[in-house]
């Protein structure tokens, strides 16, 4: 396969499968994304409660990740709790999202020491064939950009929160994390968006998450086979490509859904 | 929710719909590449996903295997996002547990499990959205999975809610008017044989009134099968029209 500059579906070692973003299709949730690389097929849904912020960080928000992979995805996952790569995957949008400031908490305090948002943000897979975080990354993003909150003020004289849900606002994205995975194999080759049976026979699994002005905001490459600097640098100059194709997808998509409401 | 009216005089419901109109039905098969079989199902604003792996070897301990037909494991759970509120235990609660005995029951029911003897069929149902009539969405979607998987059944099974208010019975109750009070019943039938194989009601209903109620439901259930059947021979034909290229 490496050989022949080819691989098992046809793609050749650094293209990426065919991306496809849908938005807001759910209606119960104040912002929904489904995200489709290849099979690969994964589901955001924001839901925004209200509570009381915690008392080390009185005028932030919180945001909670969580991604679910459960049996209905894969024939691997059994029915029962989170199992390790769920658990694994959510501590790393988790990190993501503390490093690269998507949303900056404090936008989430409506008032200090009294009233915050809570943005659990569920993350399900519907569909598995490898490449599991970039495809969490990218609807995780679009549902945070299609997301509405509710005004909400405090009345003075009762102290308890009005909510107006007429008036709804998007939230403020400041930074758009993208992620990309590489399966390594040796050092010579390494591949892109590896399909769920490249993932099982690759040596190592590398991602990186790039945000638009072309900084790094994370780098994850949990153990396996080693990597030279220079064959890492070109990965990281990848996802940065990628970076700007996924952007541009995204706005493609809101402005057409924009357009059609 | 005191004061709503179900029924309006001149014979509309809260969406505008008439007693015994059902809600939109849109049906995908074949949409999963991982799963043997997989469906998507929309009625109204109920939006529902079956997924079916099978049949294959019994996981877990080899005492649950039957020897002579094969096993049927169910999961019914609810995406955190699908309702209002957000739902803090997707499944393993009470409800959840009481649908997935459910739906198992009504396709033990339905599927001739005795072809596959020592064997687990799984079927996987998640609600994506919920507005009233999860458990026939979720029959329904379950359906058209196990047709795009090839597992052989009697017949399809369908299922649809009905409710009673003023005298006139309404077919396929969307959350509001379930949750408003009056009564809600669940069938699953198998059309062409006429035969049920799953009846719920959980509310107060004078007995004359039950045999209009059943009669709805079972019309509505009917209606269901015909728009079941068509999807099934829409996805056929494209699948064959793909595989003759």
């Amino acid at each position: 396969m490496a050989k022949e500059n080819c691989r098992p579906d046809g793609r050749e070692l650094g293209e990426f499968r065919p991306t496809t973003l849908n938005i807001g299709s759910i209606n119960t949730a104040e912002g929904s994304a489904l995200v489709k690389i290849g099979n690969t097929t994964v589901i955001c849904g924001i839901k925004a409660e209200l509570a009381l912020p915690s008392s080390d960080a009185p005028d932030k928000g919180y945001i909670v990740p969580n991604v679910d992979l459960p049996p209905l995805c894969s024939s691997r996952f059994r029915p029962g709790p989170p199992g390790e790569q769920a658990q694994t995957a959510s501590q790393f949008i988790a990190d993501v999202i503390d490093s690269s400031n998507i949303i900056k908490k404090e936008d989430l305090c409506i008032e200090k020491s009294k009233l915050c948002w809570v943005l659990y943000c569920d993350i399900m897979c519907l569909d598995y064939d490898g490449n599991l975080l970039d495809a969490c990354i990218i609807t995780l993003l679009a549902a945070l950009k299609n997301a509405q909150l509710p005004k909400v003020t405090i009345n003075k004289e009762t102290d308890l929160a009005e909510v107006e849900l007429q008036h709804k606002r998007h939230l403020q994205i400041r930074c758009h994390p993208v992620a990309s995975s590489f399966a390594v194999f040796d050092d010579t080759v390494i591949i892109v968006d590896p399909t769920a049976e490249e993932e099982s026979l690759c040596r190592a699994l590398l991602t990186a998450v790039t945000d638009e002005d072309d900084q790094l905001c994370a780098l994850h490459k949990p153990g396996g086979i080693s990597l030279s600097a220079e064959k890492l640098q070109d990965c990281i100059s990848r996802a940065v490509t990628r970076n700007r194709e996924i952007s541009k997808l995204i706005d493609k998509v809101i402005q057409s859904t924009e357009m059609s409401k | 929710m005191a004061g709503l009216e179900l029924l309006s005089d001149q014979g509309y419901r809260l969406d505008g719909r008439k007693a015994s109109e059902l809600r939109k039905v849109q049906a995908r098969m074949g949409v999963f590449g991982q799963a043997d079989g997989s469906a998507y199902m929309e009625q109204g604003n109920t939006k529902a996903l079956a997924v079916v792996y099978g049949p294959h070897e019994v996981r877990g301990s080899r005492s649950k295997s039957l020897h002579d037909r094969a096993v049927i494991n169910c999961q019914y759970s609810m995406a955190t996002f699908s309702t209002a509120e957000r739902k803090r235990r997707p499944h393993g609660d009470r409800k959840s547990s009481e649908m997935s005995l459910h739906l198992k029951q009504t396709f033990e029911a339905a599927v001739l499990t005795q072809l596959y003897p020592r064997s687990q069929i799984d079927i996987y149902v998640k609600i994506l959205q919920s507005d009233g009539g999860n458990y026939s969405a979720c029959v329904n979607a379950a359906t058209l999975a196990l047709v795009d998987a090839g597992i052989p059944m009697r017949d399809y099974v369908c299922a649809c809610t009905a409710g009673f208010a003023e005298g006139t019975a309404l077919a396929d109750l969307c959350h509001a008017e379930e949750t408003g009070g009056g009564t809600a019943l669940s069938l699953a039938l198998l059309p062409r044989s006429q035969s049920i194989a799953l009846v719920q009601m959980d509310a107060r209903l004078h007995q004359d009134h039950l045999d209009t109620l059943m009669e709805a439901a079972m019309e509505a259930c009917k209606g269901l099968s015909k728009v079941l059947d068509s999807v099934v021979r829409q996805h056929l034909q494209e699948v064959s029209v793909l595989s003759r290229d």
